[in-house]
């Protein structure tokens, strides 16, 4: 099997993530319920998570990492705290997947917010200067997804947020997290939603909202929290308040082990590699006259390692079953959760293949996968 | 604890104020011992920091510069417990 999904999850995880799950199953998991000894090397295993990705991602304060089942329920905890009312507006990127996306349409349903979209240029990518143009007095916050999950695009994040001045950025790092040097995401950004099972190399079911300090907050949900036990109300201090019921302790175990990986390879190398496999697949692609790639403009250092692209004559669906039973080769078709991004590129609703490439990826596997796709070409054309 | 000197017990608001603290009182090779909340004086069921009467001004003004102060410190003789004021805290 050639595994070019790693965008929908990464695989394989490191050999550690597998073992440290293991070892988290092996034992009690009960963090912070409890005084004895398993309970608290439970509490030890998500701190060392917590520790782990405010090394990797900048994040300046544990106390304000709040771990959710996925970045989903991150970007929605992220907004619950903002209390939007009839008028007040959002900003959005027009490459948003849905996670993004759906909150924010149903909060324009339920709450009278007006969303704004900025859309990608010419070159397929966001521009800092359309933000800064986008704000209005209304305006209480731009979510912006950090790399599109279709096209690779990363937004300029930084000076996205210097165009914004006080309006707080919301940054989905999704698609980012482990591929990019991201160790002072908290020096520019405000609020960042991560997943733990793609560049983070954990296991599906993890994720989490870093906060910055000020910034208002409210739990999706409340009950058990090991802390204030004495009380009926749940507790207002982090991460306890947004931490609702027993954490996925195992899930956080392989979590810990993956960041510990990326730490000790470096985040610099890891990028590196995954440049290497994207120049590799579009150099290759060189050689497949049929193929579109969506976004072809955007330069390799303004990509993460994702590429959608269309062959003439084939379905997206088509396509990717073909590469799976002739090559061996996963990919992933349609819309990719991002109907927004189809729509700006023009892919909508027929959408396109996407490979993205993760930290195992070998440049041979990128060549095997331009020559299926040039084979595929030639049959139909 | 009662051989002449007293435990001081610092109690943590959060798990994650705990550990934390726990990771930088380690690295830092500061002598405290790890204990289960008394319920004398909090009913929580976590983990709470003990520590020599002696060594606790020192420990707790590194835990202040780090910004992970408990939330609150008794002074143990015995089964006596009782508040204890340090001005970081």
């Amino acid at each position: 099997m050639i595994y070019l999904d790693n965008g929908a999850t990464s695989f394989p995880k490191p050999p550690g993530v597998l073992e440290a799950v293991l070892a988290a199953l092996s034992q009690p998991a009960s963090p912070g319920r409890s005084g004895h000894r398993p309970a608290h090397e439970a509490a030890k295993t998500v701190y060392r998570a917590r520790r782990n990705l405010g090394a990797l991602l900048g994040f300046p304060n544990l106390e304000r990492v709040a771990f959710t089942p996925n970045v989903t329920v991150a970007i929605n905890l992220a907004l619950n705290g903002f209390r939007f009312r009839a008028g007040d507006r959002i900003i959005s990127s027009a490459l948003e997947h849905n996670s993004v996306a759906r909150p924010l349409k149903l909060l324009t349903e339920t709450a009278g917010v007006i969303w704004d979209l900025v859309y990608p240029r010419e070159d397929g990518l966001v521009h800092a200067a359309d933000f800064g143009k986008a704000i209005r007095p209304e305006t209480r916050l731009a979510a912006v997804c950090h790399a599109s999950n279709v096209t690779g695009a990363i937004a300029p994040a930084r000076e996205i947020k210097e165009a914004l001045g006080d309006i707080p950025l919301l940054l989905d790092v999704a698609q980012s997290a482990g591929s990019l040097s991201l160790g002072d995401l908290g020096s520019y950004a405000d609020l960042v939603a991560f997943t733990g099972h793609k560049g983070l190399l954990g296991p599906t079911g993890t994720g989490g909202l870093w906060i910055r300090e000020g910034l208002p907050t409210r739990p999706l949900a409340v009950g058990g929290s090991g802390s204030r036990s004495e009380s009926l109300e749940h507790p207002d201090f982090l991460p306890d308040a947004l931490e609702a019921g027993t954490l996925n302790v195992h899930g956080l175990a392989g979590l810990a082990a993956g960041v510990d990986f990326i730490l000790e390879k470096g985040a610099a190398a890891v990028r590196a590699g995954e440049m290497e496999l994207l120049a590799t697949f579009l150099d290759a692609l060189g050689a497949v006259p049929t193929a579109t790639v969506l976004g072809r403009a955007i330069p390799i250092a303004k990509r993460v390692a994702t590429v959608s692209l269309n062959l003439r004559g084939w379905s997206s669906s088509d396509l990717a079953a073909r590469l799976e039973k002739d090559y061996g080769i996963m990919t992933r078709a349609g819309l990719h959760c991002a109907p927004l991004a189809h729509r700006a590129m023009g892919t909508f609703p027929g959408g396109a293949v996407r490979f993205s490439f993760g930290a195992f990826n070998s440049p041979g596997e990128a060549l095997e996968a331009a020559r299926a796709l040039a084979a595929l070409g030639k049959e139909k054309n | 604890m009662d051989s002449g000197s007293g435990e001081i017990i610092l109690v943590f608001a959060s798990n994650t104020r705990i550990l934390s603290a726990e990771d930088f009182l380690e690295e830092r090779s500061a002598p405290f011992v790890l204990i289960p909340v008394p319920k004398e004086v909090n009913p929580n069921c976590g983990l709470a920091i003990s520590l020599e009467e002696g060594d606790a001004e020192a420990v707790l003004k590194v835990l202040a510069e780090a910004g992970l102060l408990p939330e609150s410190v008794y002074y143990r003789r015995g089964d006596e417990f009782s508040p204890r004021e340090f001005p970081w805290v």
